[in-house]
């Protein structure tokens, strides 16, 4: 040891920080399934009405609807409290960004500030949501159809749906790239499975919204 | 194919209280093989003395003539003028130091950086015997990290960064990609808690949000990407070490990743 | 102004000048490095060859030690080089390599079995021994017995000089890029550093240093076509030639490159001809066997070099807005030996021509590659004429290279002077003390600081430095290329003399406020023209043939009367280099002979029998050897 090493001792960076980034990362993960998750079930519409009555029936007689929907709401706001610490709330660094893109015409830069924006919808269109489902169980396919054909909610459902694939999709990919997962070996192939995946749930959702509407209530 | 070539130079001094950021417009005849080097060189030899810009090996070695080619980050050497078209818009490398028009001061900003990792073998230097036979090594893993050593501290891949046009801490892939090659390399004494304390923040690897810029412009295809990659879940690991069980740590520490060496 | 004052002042951040640094500064004095450029980017980043260093680790260097790589040093140089630094460089070589190992080069090693190597185009086979596995390996190259070549895959200068500068950083050595030392600041006796221009500011400032290192490399931009980076311009030469006491050695001695391309003068590999490539005039005529009817495309580096010159010249070049070249055509090796075992070759052409081998011809002519002459320094890096300055690498005559440098020989005197000369430096540290005159620091401020506001100001001067450059590149390329003769040479050194007369009328075209790159090349060229002359009239005087300077009108090594080395000092208002003459060599271990190689008469000379005896060394030589080969 010199000079040059004595202060190797010092500990600068806590294991916090770590622990944080490890932790936007795993949320981020438990969101992306269970939004897939979400709306597999829902599309189950798509099969039977009533394969997805029972399986609403299922959630709610396990308690796991009257828990479950608020702890995942918490888990959103996690990760949207972890994730923020990345954003641009700064009015310079936003400014910096978005000329930043401008410049690069790089599509991995772009999606970044896609992400950024869809966040903030979503933190605001998936509180309502969540608020309108687990205030009004038992979730019907009836009610959901109500609903949907009452008019205002479609078009929100309409935005709500692409955001929150995109926003998943996005992340997805990310999550792979940041931790090594996604290497430039394999990088072409995730980026097309992303795009797959992200339109491939989007018509499934859209499919059911059009399932709902023409249900008979 | 003689084509009459627009170039569009970024033009500032900020040493001169009367000078305004600008583009000022060059127009230069294109021969056969050449490159924004020569291009460049006619106009500061024939048409304007004045301009700044930063040329060394002229052979894509040096790293000296970073700069923004039409909106991407790129060696001036060794972009050809046939590969862009007829208008070409040049500015300086963001983040660094504007010095002048499209010349920025990448040395201090690697020296800082350099500093901030101590980027250098961390063991006895003293210890050294001049009589004895060297400590070996296997060839592979001295090409292994020959590949990382090869960075040129072009900057490229710093301007290319979203992270660090936001944030002017945040360290950059080249110094993540930096410390790896001392992960690599077992004459550096250093564990991973020490390689935590330097990059283990959101200045370092917490910091980067994987939009790959840099590996997207790296004009050495430094393999940044993975290795940026492979520093972040081995540092994360790191701080999660305890409460996760071992088992689990171990399992994820290798999978997944081409480049793998410890 | 401002003053910076250090123990140890490096000019150049080179792999000499950060090698020096850090053995000062391991020693604990204060050092501080001046870069035109970030270290980093220094010129011995593009030497991507190897370091000669005779450590017989691989299977065809086996039995390699000390006495073979001296004997071929002497051999490359023409027995112009000296041959006590000679030795002293081959003997410590080994120990640097490894130094640097311990410090982190990643240098390829040695895998136990067999590979396949190529030469000629042909493949061999080479088994390695399994007890030197993991050892540090060598490669083959030109001019050497043994494959002695330490290398890392192909950037051996950029892995040194990256773990050098990391070195730096550690040892918190002062780095100040972005400077140019203009003139060094002297009493007369002692240098006491430098008048330096900050190249972010245009500001001068002082650098004061107990002693001060050159290590500018070399100054191959006097010529329009040179390997060199564009900031190898001599700064540092010109700069201990400006004080008028300190000599240039034996500038004549120019190495250059048959196969650099065009227009950006990248070179591409002897391997290309090694392997079946063939060189091609403007009407696609293979012409190399007219000239040299046995080898052809394979004769040495220099033949082929004068070769190429000699049919330019005949009007058979091919023209473009470059200048004249010729093709080298490797189309018929196939794309998969192109892009296998020429890959580099391919790269180049592909990135920085446009140029794709497997189709196209690629334009190629011979480029100045390497200065073998610089400031002349004794063994210890000292150099002549003013006590505290020493210089080392490219830009010093340390001379190990006499009259012709063998590739991996440079880059390797780069680290091995370097840690050798450090030494020095320390020790001299140690003992000395100096005062710091104030009209010594005036003086070269003055100077500097006139010069500057006479190009700026004046308006009866109308000179243009860029036009300067170019008439001093073509008289450069014309007359004082690879085959000089008395009446090219005596057109050369007529027009160096006008030129450097016009020299001292230069006006700038452009203005700028703070850093103004025109100043730069203007405060440069007459500097330049002043190397250029010192270049042209030593190959004048120089009336033999010897390594890299040959003479079309005395083809032969002439032992007997040009045995020795030029010193070129250039006397305040003078108009020409005032040439002397010293010994090559203070000893002889190995008496002149024959190389080898590149053929050529010799004219011998009568060394005095005490000439021939190693001092100190004598009849214990033999033992001393022993002794060596067992540890």
């Amino acid at each position: 040891m010199d000079a040059s090493t004595l202060t190797l001792h010092v500990r600068k960076n806590g294991a916090g920080v770590g622990r944080l980034d490890v932790m936007q990362m795993l949320s981020g993960v438990l969101l992306i399934v269970f939004l897939w998750a979400h709306l597999m079930l829902v599309s189950s519409v798509l099969i039977s009405p009533k394969l997805m009555d029972a399986i609403a029936w299922f959630f709610e007689a396990t308690y796991m609807a009257q828990v479950g929907g608020p702890l995942i709401g918490l888990l959103i706001f996690t990760h949207f409290l972890l994730a923020a610490r990345k954003m641009p709330w700064r009015a310079s660094e936003t400014n910096a960004f978005v000329k930043h893109s401008v410049m690069m015409h790089h599509k991995d830069t772009w999606l970044w500030l896609a992400q950024v924006a869809t966040a903030l919808l979503i933190l605001v269109m998936a509180s309502i949501h969540m608020w309108v489902v687990l205030t009004d169980l038992p979730i019907t396919a009836v009610k959901s159809a109500a609903r949907i054909q009452s008019g205002t909610w479609l078009p929100f459902y309409l935005v709500l749906l692409p955001l929150a694939e995109i926003h998943v999709g996005i992340g997805f990919y990310r999550i792979g790239v940041k931790y090594g997962y996604i290497t430039k070996a394999n990088r072409k192939w995730y980026q097309r499975l992303e795009n797959y995946m992200m339109g491939g749930f989007i018509t499934i959702g859209l499919i059911t919204l059009i399932r709902f509407l023409f249900l008979t209530v | 194919m003689s084509r009459r070539l627009h170039i569009e130079v970024f033009r500032y001094n900020p040493l001169d209280p009367n000078s305004e950021p600008h583009m000022q417009s060059f127009y230069v005849n294109e021969y056969d093989s050449m490159t924004l080097f020569i291009a460049l060189n006619l106009i500061r030899d024939e048409q304007d003395p004045t301009v700044q810009f930063d040329f060394c090996c002229r052979a894509g070695i040096c790293g000296s003539c970073g700069m923004v080619i039409n909106g991407r980050p790129g060696l001036a050497c060794h972009t050809q003028t046939k590969d862009l078209p007829d208008h070409i818009v040049l500015h300086p490398l963001p983040v660094f130091k504007l010095i002048g028009d499209l010349s920025v001061d990448t040395g201090t900003w690697f020296r800082d950086a350099g500093a901030r990792i101590e980027a250098w073998v961390h063991n006895d230097h003293d210890d050294f015997d001049a009589s004895a036979e060297e400590v070996r090594m296997e060839n592979d893993l001295a090409n292994d990290i020959f590949e990382l050593d090869r960075c040129i501290e072009c900057g490229c891949c710093v301007s290319a960064c979203g992270t660090a046009r936001m944030r002017e801490d945040f360290l950059g892939a080249t110094s993540i990609a930096r410390i790896a090659r001392f992960y690599l390399d077992p004459r550096d004494e250093r564990n991973e808690e020490n390689y935590y304390q330097v990059i283990g923040n959101d200045q370092g690897v917490f910091g980067c949000m994987g939009l790959l810029g840099c590996e997207d412009v790296c004009p050495k295809h430094i393999p940044l990407q993975d290795q940026l990659g492979i520093m972040r879940r081995m540092l994360a690991i790191h701080s999660v070490k305890g409460i996760l069980p071992k088992r689990v740590l171990d399992k994820l520490k290798h999978k997944g990743c081409c480049h793998e060496s410890h | 102004m401002q003053i910076i004052y250090s123990d140890l002042l490096c000019i150049g951040a080179g792999l000499a000048g950060e090698r020096v640094a850090v053995e000062a500064a391991k020693a604990g004095f204060n050092v501080t490095c001046l870069s035109i450029v970030p270290p980093r980017r220094s010129h011995s980043s593009a030497a991507q060859g190897g370091m000669q260093a005779a450590l017989g680790n691989a299977i065809m260097g086996d039995g390699d030690c000390p006495d073979i790589h001296f004997a071929d040093t002497v051999k490359g140089s023409d027995w112009g080089c000296d041959q006590e630094v000679a030795r002293i460089f081959a003997d410590t070589a080994p120990i640097v390599m490894r130094e640097v190992a311990h410090w982190g080069v990643p240098w390829n090693r040695v895998e136990a079995g067999v590979h396949t190597y190529y030469k000629g185009g042909k493949p061999f086979d080479a088994e390695e021994k399994r007890d030197k596995h993991g050892l540090i390996h060598a490669r083959a190259f030109g001019g050497t017995a043994k494959w002695r070549t330490c290398y890392t895959a192909d950037g051996t200068g950029r892995s040194v000089l990256n773990t050098l500068d990391s070195m730096c950083l550690r040892y918190e050595v002062g780095i100040h890029d972005r400077t140019q030392a203009e003139a060094l600041i002297h009493d007369g006796e002692n240098c006491l550093g430098a008048i330096v221009r900050c190249l972010k500011t245009g500001e001068l400032k002082a650098y004061l240093a107990t002693a001060t290192l050159i290590a500018t490399g070399g100054y191959g931009r006097i010529y329009r076509a040179t390997t060199n980076a564009v900031i190898c311009d001599g700064g540092g030469q010109i700069a201990a030639l400006d004080t008028g006491l300190v000599p240039m050695g034996n500038m004549e001695a120019i190495q250059f490159h048959p196969t650099g391309t065009v227009p950006t003068d990248i070179l591409v590999t002897e391997g290309c001809r090694g392997d079946g490539g063939t060189l091609l005039d403007v009407n696609e005529y293979r012409f190399m066997p007219d000239y040299e009817p046995e080898k052809a495309e394979l004769a040495s580096r220099d033949v082929v070099s004068r070769r190429m010159q000699e049919h330019i010249r005949k009007g058979l070049g091919v023209k473009s807005p470059y200048g004249d070249h010729l093709w080298l055509d490797i189309r018929h090796l196939g794309e998969k030996h192109i892009t296998t075992k020429l890959r580099e070759v391919y790269d180049i052409c592909t990135n920085f021509l446009g140029v794709n081998p497997i189709h196209d011809l690629i334009p190629v002519r011979p480029t100045q590659h390497y200065s073998m002459g610089g400031i002349r320094t004794n063994k210890d890096g000292a150099a002549y004429g003013l006590k505290g300055l020493f210089s080392a690498g490219e830009s010093a005559c340390w001379d190990m290279h006499g009259f012709n440098r063998l590739g991996g020989n440079s880059l390797a005197e780069t680290v091995v002077a370097g840690r050798y000369v450090g030494k020095k430096i320390v020790e001299f540290l140690q003992g000395h003390t100096v005062d710091f005159k104030q009209s010594a620091i005036n003086d070269a401020h003055t100077k500097v600081a006139a010069r500057i506001m006479e190009m700026t100001k004046s308006s009866s001067k109308q000179e243009s430095a860029i036009q300067l450059r170019d008439e001093m590149h073509s008289t450069m390329m014309d007359n004082v290329g690879i085959f000089r003769n008395g009446k090219d040479l005596q057109a050369a050194v007529d027009k160096l003399d006008e030129l450097i007369d016009r020299s001292k009328s230069i006006k700038l075209q452009g203005t700028a406020i703070g850093f103004n790159p025109e100043i730069s090349l203007a405060l440069r060229i007459p500097g330049m023209l002043k190397l250029a002359q010192c270049t042209a009239y030593g190959a004048l005087m120089r009336t033999e043939s010897r390594g890299a300077h040959t003479r079309e009108d005395f083809p032969e090594r002439n032992d007997k009367e040009w045995l020795n080395r030029t010193l070129a000092y250039w006397k305040d208002g003078e108009t020409r280099p005032e040439l002397k003459y010293e010994e090559t060599t203070p000893y002889f271990e190995i008496p002149p002979g024959e190389r080898g190689y590149g053929g050529g008469k010799i004219i011998a000379a009568d060394i005095p029998e005490e000439k021939l005896q190693v001092p100190g060394k004598g009849t214990d030589k033999k033992k001393a050897k022993q002794t060596k080969k067992a540890s």
